[in-house]
């Protein structure tokens, strides 16, 4: 078991994540349909397509694929959840250059550091029924787990838990922000599509260490 | 059922680019990937100022890209923002290291992307700010936590006045404070008699029966609030009018531009009618109407309508409105 995310950990993390909200998309659609218009899955599968085309072959850091990420999602999407979630990834390739390898600590602060690049920019709270109810508790659980001293695949799998749970308590929330917020109750029962992604990118970066035990491929 | 002139509804956007770009070469030049306008000759050692938006309410902004007003200006689909990308490379080539000013109209999407884009400036050491343009009455609330009152026609004004006032050397931090003082003493309201139809589409985005019009619509196809009954023309300028002179709390011996706006496929020679009205009704009450712009500016698609925005104008404005410009849209 990786007890730090190297490159090929970080390319296996963004890898997993495309093939997951791939595998997800027509939920995700479904989803997004009951509370906003209908695209997210849609635009989800397309900007990690163009983003997985434009990953690096051999990742000089940690930050590389993320960096691939982020800067697809900024280029290709002038809505408001896709260049969110870039800059949600941007924290990510940021916190991963220059290191060898990023630590459980690594991924806290990255993903605190997202957490309230989000919030500034997206204006949305814990509460909001947005990607944040997922990205708050799991960045408070990468906290805890990090002061616990817990390793790098404890860490990682309570992360995503605590996002997935965060996203199923979307279903019970009322939008308050985003197109959600025009269909009022009409979208109650249904999880936010942007929280469950949340929850995916969390599940893969666990898999990534789990599945891939030395970082190959 | 509308007809339009387009092959792939996919490819309006840069084939509309790529013509402009080439109707006026010594004006402007097209970079098609990542899509900007810049000047066709780049200014130098000046403050850079950049707007941009969706497509689809030309000629803004493109049209207003030369000598006197924008340095670039950034244009996404139609009725969609550009991506943060768009706007970080639109700036990074017309920074001549004085920094960018960014004139943005009120949508969330908008708002979101040039903030995004001038997070990404800032880690490159390029110095970016906004002026947020939100002079659409019809969209005031009282809710703090609301999106807030819509951009339109006072963008013109805010673009003409920053970009003369770069052109003479003012720093970012003067072009964002005069740019906020116009969007502050602006206010705009829109009516439209018929929706436009997205590129392809044959049915306008909402039909209107004949005896109603929208009032206080916005420029992406979406419905207003209210509608009310057609009526001849005198009885719908005070309609407007008064309004915006009440928020502006406007009175005798103030001084205005005032903006008449076609929003598509409105003839000028009711434009220039209603302009008449409109400058008699402020004459009226004492008002001086100091400056006019009459014209199809900013326009949503091909909506039939029109938009009447009245701009607080003291001697800086005046003095910067006549300043030369130089661009496809607007020449003095």
């Amino acid at each position: 078991m990786a007890d730090q995310i190297s490159p090929a950990h970080a390319d296996l993390w963004v890898r997993g994540f495309a093939a997951a909200i791939n595998d997800a998309d027509d939920h995700l659609t479904d989803l997004d349909r009951r509370s906003g218009d209908g695209d997210f899955g849609t635009n989800m599968v397309t900007g990690l397509r163009r983003a997985l085309a434009a990953l690096p072959e051999h990742p000089d850091s940690p930050g590389a694929p993320f960096q691939a990420l982020s800067d697809t999602f900024l280029s290709h999407s002038g809505g408001t959840s896709g260049p969110l979630f870039g800059m949600w990834f941007r924290d990510f390739a940021k916190a991963g250059h220059g290191t060898p390898a990023l630590t459980l600590a690594g991924v806290a602060e990255a993903a605190d550091r997202g957490w309230a690049t989000v919030t500034r920019l997206g204006s949305a709270k814990v509460g909001d029924r947005t990607m944040v109810d997922a990205i708050a508790p799991a960045a408070e659980s990468l906290g805890r787990s990090t002061a616990e001293g817990l390793s790098l695949e404890e860490g990682l799998r309570a992360a995503a838990e605590a996002a997935e749970a965060g996203a199923q308590g979307t279903s019970e929330l009322l939008g308050r922000k985003g197109r959600t917020s025009y269909v009022g109750d009409a979208a109650l029962g249904a999880p936010d599509p942007g929280a469950v992604a949340i929850g995916l990118f969390f599940r893969a970066a666990h898999a990534s260490v789990t599945d891939g035990a030395d970082g190959t491929r | 059922m509308r007809r339009q002139f387009v092959n792939d509804p996919e490819d309006v956007v840069p084939e509309a680019l790529e013509g402009f770009a080439a109707a006026w070469p010594r004006h402007v030049r097209w970079n098609r990937e990542p899509s900007y306008v810049l000047r066709a000759e780049p200014a130098s050692d000046k403050v850079a100022v950049l707007s941009g938006g969706g497509s689809g309410h030309e000629p803004l902004h493109v049209g207003f890209v030369g000598r006197g007003m924008l340095d670039a200006a950034v244009p996404g689909a139609v009725f969609a923002s550009p991506t943060a990308m768009q706007i970080r490379a639109a700036s990074l080539a017309a920074d001549t290291g004085r920094g960018v000013l960014h004139v943005v109209k009120n949508y969330t999407g908008d708002v979101l992307n040039f903030r995004i884009a001038g997070e990404l400036l800032s880690d490159e050491g390029v110095r970016s700010d906004i002026v947020l343009v939100d002079d659409d009455l019809a969209t005031d609330t009282d809710d703090p936590d609301g999106p807030g009152r819509r951009g339109t026609a006072a963008v013109v004004a805010v673009e003409k006045v920053c970009g003369a006032a770069a052109e003479r050397g003012a720093d970012l931090s003067e072009l964002v404070e005069l740019g906020r003082r116009v969007v502050s003493g602006s206010r705009t309201l829109s009516v439209a008699l018929a929706a436009g139809a997205h590129p392809g589409q044959s049915r306008p985005s909402f039909e209107l029966p004949d005896d109603r019009i929208e009032f206080g619509v916005g420029i992406h196809g979406e419905r207003a609030r209210e509608r009310r009954a057609f009526g001849p023309r005198r009885a719908l300028v005070p309609d407007m009018a008064a309004p915006l002179l009440r928020d502006l709390d406007l009175g005798r011996g103030d001084r205005l531009a005032v903006i008449v706006n076609g929003l598509g496929a409105t003839h000028d020679l009711e434009l220039y009618g209603l302009f008449g009205e409109v400058k008699a009704l402020l004459e009226d009450v004492g008002i001086s109407v100091a400056r006019s712009l009459v014209g199809s500016y900013v326009t949503s698609l091909d909506m039939a309508g029109c938009s009447v925005t009245l701009v607080r104008a003291d001697d800086e404005f005046l003095d910067l409105w006549d300043a030369p410009v130089s661009t496809p849209a607007l020449t003095w």
